[in-house]
């Protein structure tokens, strides 16, 4: 199975110069956790920031998240994977590079992410399907 | 029943293949597949009655089929709405992404009659087919939203377009409805 069959498209964005506040309030109201980052600039380049960093590099410091920028904790860049790349290779990836999530990329776009659920849930039914992911 | 199963991952795949471009041809055999398929529904009721099916099964296997018609009825309601109104480039992707796990879903559902026929546990077959339902689920949520921000020419596009979304998204939920009662017919045959 590829990622881009299970693949989550909507991709939810925060600029770098925002404070953590927006991100966290985003991420809240959303219920998701973690936002493409959009550092300006000539050419477009993204990080990431997630649930994890705002607690951990914000919060538990004991830091005010309308303080500190998006920019001071973000991930950059962000790793990214092509559509056809399998389940199996993509958890791999995450393994390696010890992240939660990996964005899908379509030359220089990113189309989509895949988080730890995501993979989970493809697992699962490439079992039901009794199909081998290698 | 297995032929009214497989006739529906047809239906479902014409649909898909149909949705892009609007092609009247494949939309118009998934009418003809809803029809059919109520011919076969009629057949598979009178044959359970006739038949030395056990009387507790009767009832279960009956609810089935017709959950079974409830999936090919949605499906021609959102095929006439897909005739009628074009979808919006901004939640074309969205809606492709929706009927593509719509033949995973049926496709799941035809594995897990065969699972049930074999005597296998059908657990993993029918959380697979919940899986795809929360997909669609998600992707729907993300969808109303960007529908309320397109313009329409009046009130009957908007609705018929909301229409067509609705049921291209909730016909999943009839094709979970319809596994959980696989599992309900295989309990009730050990």
């Amino acid at each position: 199975m590829r990622v881009e069959e299970f693949m989550t498209t909507r991709l939810e964005f925060v600029d770098a110069d925002q404070s953590v506040y927006d991100a966290l309030e985003k991420m809240v109201d959303l219920r998701i956790r973690s936002l493409l980052v959009r550092f300006g600039g000539r050419k477009q380049d993204y990080g990431v920031i997630t649930a994890r960093d705002v607690v951990f590099k914000v919060l538990a410091k004991g830091m005010s998240p309308r303080d500190v920028k998006v920019s001071d904790i973000a991930s950059k860049p962000i790793i990214c994977i092509e559509k056809s790349t399998t389940v199996h290779e993509a958890t791999q990836v995450m393994q390696a590079s010890n992240i939660a999530r990996v964005f899908v990329c379509d030359g220089e776009k990113i189309v989509g992410v895949v988080a730890l659920l995501d993979v989970m849930t493809a697992s699962l039914i490439m079992r039901a399907r009794g199909e081998h992911d290698s | 029943m297995r032929s009214l199963i497989e006739r529906l991952v047809t239906a479902f795949e014409a649909f898909r293949e149909g949705l892009p471009t609007r092609d009247r041809n494949l939309l118009r055999r998934v009418i003809d597949y809803e029809r059919q398929g109520d011919s076969t529904r009629r057949e598979i009721i009178a044959r359970v009655y006739e038949g030395a099916f056990l009387p507790y099964l009767r009832p279960n296997l009956c609810k089935f089929v017709e959950i079974l018609d409830d999936v090919f009825g949605v499906l021609k309601e959102t095929t006439y709405y897909l005739l009628e109104v074009s979808i919006p480039e901004q939640v074309s992707n969205d809606c492709a992404r929706i009927a593509a796990l719509n033949v995973r879903a049926s496709e799941m559902l035809l594995m897990t009659y065969d699972a049930m026929l074999n005597g296998e546990d059908l657990r993993e077959k029918t959380l697979a087919i919940r899986i795809y339902e929360k997909k669609i689920d998600d992707i729907k949520f993300g969808l109303v939203k960007d529908l309320r921000t397109i313009p329409f020419r009046d009130f009957w596009e908007g609705k018929m377009l909301s229409d067509l979304v609705s049921g291209l998204s909730d016909v999943s939920n009839i094709i979970e409805d319809a596994s959980d009662y696989l599992q309900i017919i295989s309990t009730s045959m050990r």
